[in-house]
C-alpha cells in the first residue's frame, strides 16, 4: 500500500482538527480495523520523527488486571502518558495498540465516544464489515424477527458429569476452538518492542509485548479482546444490529453485549469485568467437546486464559446460566458475575420498558398534553385541601358529592292556589306548599311551573286550606295580567 | 383508612404522571415538531437553541478550565455524553440568562450570543461567538429534519470539546460573562419587560466588549431549515 494514506491521516488530523480514531478510519478509508491500527501507528511514528506540531495518542491496553486479590481481564483506554503506567500494573498484558490521534489533548472520553457515533451510524447495517471478529454461524435475524436479547436458543441442559468436572484441560482445549476466520494470530511485532515495520496484510492481532508461558492461548485470547473491544464500540452504536455481529468467539459477543447492557453510558470504555468467568457461565450448557465446564473459581481465575477462545459458543440465555450456576459453585466471583448478569437482563428490561411507556405516552403526550396539564392541576389543588384531617373533610367531600349532583329537596315554597268555593267564586288563594326540587332547577321555581304542578296537587287539600287563609291580592303569574308584585316575585 | 391510602396514591401518582409527561415533552420536543397541531414553531426553534446553548456553554467551562473540573458530571445529550456543571448557582445562572435570550431568539432578534471569558482585571481574553439567524419562513417540512438538526448539533459539541488545540491556554483566575449582541434596537423592549425578577440586563461596557487585535478561529457552522449558526472563537493575541 502506498503512503498516500499517511496524507489523508494528516488532513484529518491537522487540517480539519478532528479525532481520528481507528474505527472511524477504517469506515472512512474503507479498511479493515487491522489496517487501520497500523496506519496510524505509522503515522505516530512518522510525525514524531519529524516532530512538527503535538500530537497526542490514545491507546487500548487490554490485559490480566489484579485488584485486591481479584483477578480481571480489563480493556481500557489510556493516554499516552498513562500508557507505560498502566502496562507496568497489569499482570498480563495482552494487546496494545493506537486508539485515536488527535492534535488536542482530550480531558475526558467523551469525544472519543461521539466521533464513532456518527460514523457508526451511517454504516449501521454493515458497521462490522471491517471487523476482525468474524464467525460463520452468525446470522443476522430476519426483521420480523424480534425476539428480545435475553431469549435463549435452544441449548441441551448441561449434563452435569460434565459441569462438575474440576479437571481441566488446558492445552487440549485449544485444538477444539476453531475461530472461524481471521484467528491464528501471529503477532505482528509491535510498536513498542521493536522497530519492523508491521505486514500490513497480515490478518493477525495485537502486540505481544511481554513473553507469556502459553503463546498460542495468549494469541487467542489478544484476538479476542482485541476485536472484543471493537465489538463492544460496535454495540454502543448499534444494539439493533447485536444479532449481525459475527464474532469469532460467540462467548465475546455475548460477554460484550453483557457489557455493554451493563453499562448504559456508552463511553465508559474502562472496562474492569471479569469475561472470563462470564463467559465459563456462558458456554456451560454446551455442546459436547468442552469438557471443563465448571473448574473452581480460582481454577478459572489460573486458567483464564486458556478458557478462553476454548468455547465457540452460541449466545446464551444469562439466565438459563444463573439457575445452573446455582447448583454449581457459591465462590464470590461467581455471585459477582452472577450479579453481572442479572443487572444487564434488568436494565435491559428497563430499557424496553421505558422504551415501551415511551411509545404509549408519546401519542398521548403529544395530542393531550395540554389538556392533560390543565385537567390534573385543578384536581390536584382539590385534592391538596384536605390534608390535616383527611378523615373529616374526607368524609365530608364524600357526603357533599352526592348533594352536588342532584339534591331532591322538600321545602315550602310560596303558591297561589285557584279554586271554586262553596259560592261558586273562584279564588285564588295564596299558601305554602311543601314542594320537591333538585339544584339544577331554578331555585326559585317560577310561578307559572309552579301553579300547572300546585293545582294538580293542592286539588286534594282545597278543603283543609280553603277556610283559614285570607284572599290574597291576585298575584297571578299564570294569567297574563302584570301586576307590581309580579316584578318582585321572580328572582 | 384505606380510603385515605387510595386517595393520597391517587394524588402522588396523578403527579409523577404530571412530572413524567412534562420531563417526556421537555426532553423529546424532537418528537413533539413532528406532529403539527397549532404549535409556535419560532418558540420549538428557540427551546432547540437554548437546550443547545445551554450545554454548550458548560462544555466551553469545562475545556477551557474556568472552573475545576470536579464540579462537572457526564450527562447525556444528543445521544452522547457531554460534562454539564453541578454547582446550583452556576446553573441557575445560566438557565436565567438563556431564558432572557429565549424570547429574543424567538423573535429572531438575537444576532449573536457570546461566550465570554475574561481574566481577573475584566478584559476579555476569549470570546466563543455564536452567530444565529433563522430563515425568515420558518417550516418544519421533513420527518428527518430534527434528528439532521441532532447531529449537526452534535459536530459542534465535538468541535467544542477538541478546540483547545487551536487555542492558547488561558490565564488562570478567569470569569466568564454571556453577551447578546441584539438587532436594532430590541433591548429596549428587554429593559422594559424585566423577564426574571432580579436578574437584570445591562448594557455591556466597552471595555468588556472590545478586545485588542483579535485572532479569528473558526469552529463550524452548520445549515439547516430551521436555524443557521456559526460558531467562532475570537482570542487576544496575548493572553497573559
Amino acid at each position: 500500500m502506498d503512503e498516500l494514506y499517511l496524507d489523508n491521516i494528516d488532513e484529518y488530523v491537522n487540517d480539519h482538527n478532528k479525532i481520528v480514531t481507528y474505527k472511524w478510519l477504517s469506515l472512512t478509508l474503507g479498511v479493515h480495523v487491522n489496517t487501520a491500527k497500523q496506519m496510524l501507528f505509522h503515522y505516530l511514528d512518522h510525525k514524531r520523527k519529524e516532530s512538527s506540531a503535538p500530537l497526542h495518542a490514545t491507546y487500548l491496553v487490554t490485559g490480566k488486571w489484579v485488584e485486591n486479590g481479584n483477578t480481571s481481564h480489563k480493556v481500557t483506554v489510556v493516554r499516552e502518558e498513562q500508557l507505560e503506567d498502566v502496562k507496568s500494573k497489569m499482570s498480563l498484558t495482552v494487546s496494545v495498540h493506537v486508539y485515536s490521534v488527535q492534535k488536542a489533548s482530550l480531558k475526558d472520553s467523551g469525544p472519543l465516544y461521539s466521533v464513532d457515533y456518527d460514523a457508526v451510524k451511517d454504516n449501521l447495517n454493515s458497521c462490522s464489515r471491517y471487523s476482525a471478529i468474524k464467525c460463520a454461524d452468525a446470522v443476522p435475524f430476519a426483521p420480523g424477527d424480534t425476539r428480545p436479547a435475553g431469549d435463549s436458543l435452544q441449548f441441551p441442559p448441561p449434563d452435569p458429569n460434565q459441569i462438575r468436572a474440576p479437571s481441566f484441560d488446558g492445552p487440549g482445549n485449544q485444538t477444539t476452538s476453531k475461530p472461524a476466520a481471521k484467528p491464528q494470530p501471529k503477532g505482528i511485532m509491535g510498536m513498542f518492542a521493536s522497530k519492523a515495520a508491521p505486514k500490513k496484510q497480515e490478518p493477525g492481532k495485537e502486540i505481544k509485548v511481554e513473553q507469556k508461558e502459553d503463546t498460542t492461548t495468549a494469541d487467542v485470547s489478544k484476538s479476542k479482546s482485541a476485536s472484543k473491544s471493537s465489538t463492544m464500540s460496535n454495540f454502543f452504536g448499534s444494539q439493533a444490529t447485536k444479532r449481525a455481529e459475527k464474532t469469532v468467539k460467540e462467548e465475546e459477543t455475548s460477554s460484550s453485549s453483557v457489557k455493554d447492557k451493563s453499562e448504559s453510558s456508552p463511553p465508559a470504555k474502562k472496562l474492569k469485568e471479569t469475561p472470563n468467568e462470564e463467559k465459563v457461565k456462558e458456554t456451560q450448557p454446551k455442546e459436547v467437546k468442552v469438557k471443563e465446564t465448571q473448574p473452581k473459581e480460582e481454577k478459572v481465575k489460573e486458567t483464564q486464559p486458556k478458557e478462553e477462545k476454548v468455547k465457540e459458543t452460541q449466545p446464551k440465555e444469562a439466565k438459563v446460566k444463573v439457575t445452573k450456576e446455582a447448583k454449581v459453585k457459591e465462590a464470590k466471583p461467581n455471585a459477582r458475575s452472577k450479579s453481572k448478569r442479572k443487572e444487564p437482563s434488568d436494565s435491559e428490561e428497563d430499557k424496553m420498558e421505558t422504551k415501551k411507556r415511551r411509545r404509549i405516552k408519546k401519542p398521548q403526550s403529544d395530542s393531550s398534553d395540554d389538556d392533560d396539564v390543565i385537567p390534573d392541576s385543578p384536581k390536584q389543588q382539590e385534592m391538596r385541601k384536605p390534608p390535616p384531617t383527611p378523615e373529616r373533610l374526607l368524609k365530608e367531600k364524600i357526603v357533599s358529592q352526592p348533594n352536588e349532583c342532584k339534591r331532591r329537596k322538600r321545602r315550602r315554597v310560596m303558591k297561589s292556589r285557584t279554586f271554586m268555593d262553596e259560592e261558586g267564586c273562584i279564588v285564588t288563594e295564596k299558601g305554602y306548599e311543601s314542594e320537591s326540587y333538585s339544584d339544577s332547577e331554578d331555585h326559585v321555581p317560577s310561578a307559572k311551573a309552579s301553579n300547572v304542578p300546585a293545582r294538580a296537587a293542592t286539588g286534594k287539600r282545597e278543603d283543609e286550606k280553603k277556610s283559614k287563609k285570607k284572599i290574597s291580592p291576585p298575584a297571578n303569574k299564570g294569567t297574563k295580567q302584570a301586576s307590581i308584585m309580579g316584578f318582585f316575585q321572580k328572582k | 383508612m384505606l380510603n385515605i391510602s387510595l386517595l393520597i396514591l391517587n394524588f402522588t401518582m396523578k403527579i409523577k404522571r404530571y412530572l413524567y409527561i412534562y420531563s417526556l415533552t421537555t426532553s423529546c420536543k424532537f418528537y413533539r415538531l413532528s406532529i403539527a397541531q397549532d404549535l409556535n414553531f419560532g418558540q420549538v426553534v428557540a427551546d432547540i437553541l437554548c437546550e443547545f446553548l445551554e450545554v454548550a456553554i458548560h462544555l466551553i467551562l469545562y475545556v477551557r478550565e474556568v472552573y475545576p473540573s470536579g464540579i462537572f458530571q457526564k450527562k447525556k445529550k444528543y445521544n452522547v455524553p457531554v460534562q454539564m456543571s453541578c454547582h446550583p448557582e452556576l446553573n441557575q445562572y445560566i438557565q436565567d440568562t438563556l431564558q432572557c435570550v429565549k424570547p429574543l431568539i424567538e423573535k429572531n432578534d438575537a444576532e449573536k450570543v457570546a461566550v465570554v471569558i475574561m481574566d481577573k482585571e475584566h478584559h476579555p481574553v476569549e470570546r466563543f461567538v455564536f452567530e444565529i439567524s433563522q430563515p425568515p419562513l420558518l417550516s418544519i417540512s421533513s420527518d428527518t429534519l430534527l434528528s439532521h438538526v441532532e447531529q449537526l448539533l452534535r459536530a459542534f459539541i465535538l468541535k467544542i470539546s477538541v478546540c483547545d488545540a487551536v487555542l492558547n491556554s488561558n490565564p488562570p483566575g478567569c470569569s466568564f460573562t454571556v453577551l447578546v449582541h441584539t438587532r436594532e434596537a430590541a433591548t429596549r423592549n428587554m429593559e422594559k419587560v424585566q423577564v426574571i425578577k432580579d436578574f437584570p440586563w445591562i448594557v455591556a461596557d466597552e471595555q468588556e466588549v472590545h478586545m485588542p487585535e483579535p485572532r479569528l478561529i473558526p469552529l463550524k457552522t452548520m445549515t439547516s431549515e430551521i436555524v443557521k449558526m456559526q460558531l467562532y472563537v475570537e482570542e487576544r493575541a496575548q493572553k497573559t
